[in-house]
């Protein structure tokens, strides 16, 4: 939670410095008041629709998915972390069915890529025209402003009013729902996680099957099972297992020696 | 330890892929992008941040002829967020 909220300050632009010309690699939308960065969707969808190669954007989100895989999505997405502030609030928790995951690829390469690109950016079912993030963080508070300053108030078109309220009642009700259902950075990021730099390790020496993992773990994945599956956002609870089968490995880890183990058993 | 450094180099292989989009798109790649003008339309060359930054407040778009038009006018300021 900690480290969540200290890469919230990064993407809040608190020295207003708007850095618009570079995109982050989390879910944020830039249209946000609050927003540093650009977001990495908005601009490959934009992109899309002005059939232009996006080279920033997908040499970004292919560095950092190849080294971090979705522990962009467990610890360091704000969007992710609004959802886990919401999954705080003690209201019953309800499971998704695994195939709900492939929506999120559904909705990448539809929203994100094919629509705008044949239809351009006018096209209702646009991404950033849909998006909840954007509803949340920049449409919201616009009507809110227009409302107070007395002027017009400009709504949301329907579907994004619609998925705005489907996420509403969602979050407090499954953990997560817009990352495990609908969202496309997420779907990108995972497609690394089988190779990237930083995995989850399962040990099966250590491991007693006691399934303590599947309780830990808040989005239904055997870790033991597949502890680098696609719908898994790292958020690490599963390492806390007791006989210690589950940990974050990384590529860059030195192989233990012969002294190291006769260190370790002094 | 063959499966360690298959991933060492495959790792290696994207970490290197996107380090070099990245300063491409960053410093190399650039656009050409109608600007209107009160006389006629002006083609500029417009950097990939440049165009990210534009692109972000919905600045940018492409006309039916497939030519990349600015949206707003050459010398007025562009809009202050995305239109959607």
């Amino acid at each position: 939670m900690w480290i969540q909220t200290a890469f919230l300050v990064v993407w809040l632009d608190p020295l207003g410095l708007r850095l618009h010309t570079m995109c982050s690699p989390v879910f944020h939308c830039y249209a946000c008041p609050l927003a540093t960065f650009a977001c990495p969707i908005g601009i490959l969808a934009q992109f899309s629709a002005l059939h232009v190669f996006p080279f920033i954007a997908i040499g970004l989100l292919v560095t950092v998915g190849i080294l971090f895989g979705t522990l962009i999505c467990g610890w360091v997405c704000p969007f992710g972390f609004l959802q886990d502030l919401f999954a705080k609030i003690p209201t019953p928790k309800f499971d998704l069915p695994k195939f709900t995951g492939y929506f999120r690829y559904v909705v990448l390469i539809g929203t994100v890529l094919l629509i705008p690109y044949f239809f351009g950016e006018g096209h209702r079912l646009f991404i950033c025209r849909i998006c909840p993030a954007g509803a949340i963080e920049d449409a919201i508070p616009n009507m809110v402003s227009q409302a107070i300053a007395g002027q017009p108030i400009a709504w949301p078109n329907a579907v994004k009013l619609t998925i705005l309220v489907l996420f509403i009642i969602a979050v407090f009700f499954v953990r997560r729902p817009w990352c495990r259902v609908l969202c496309p950075l997420g779907a990108i990021f995972s497609l690394f996680n089988r190779l990237s730099a930083f995995f989850l390790r399962f040990n099966p020496d250590k491991c007693t099957h006691c399934e303590q993992c599947h309780k830990l773990c808040e989005y239904g994945i055997q870790p033991e099972k597949t502890p680098n599956d696609l719908q898994c956002i790292r958020c690490l609870e599963c390492t806390k297992c007791s006989p210690d089968a589950l940990n974050l490995g990384s590529i860059f880890e030195r192989p233990k020696t012969e002294s190291d183990i006769t260190i370790n058993n002094k | 330890m063959q499966s360690k450094t298959i991933k060492i180099v495959v790792v290696s292989f994207f970490i290197f892929l996107g380090v070099v989009l990245f300063f491409y798109g960053a410093f190399l790649h650039s656009t050409e992008v109608t600007a209107q003008t009160a006389d006629s339309p002006v083609t500029v060359i417009k950097s990939e941040p440049a165009l990210v930054k534009d692109a972000s407040v919905g600045g940018v778009a492409r006309d039916k002829s497939g030519k990349i038009k600015q949206t707003y006018e050459k010398g007025e300021k562009p809009p202050e967020t995305c239109s959607t």
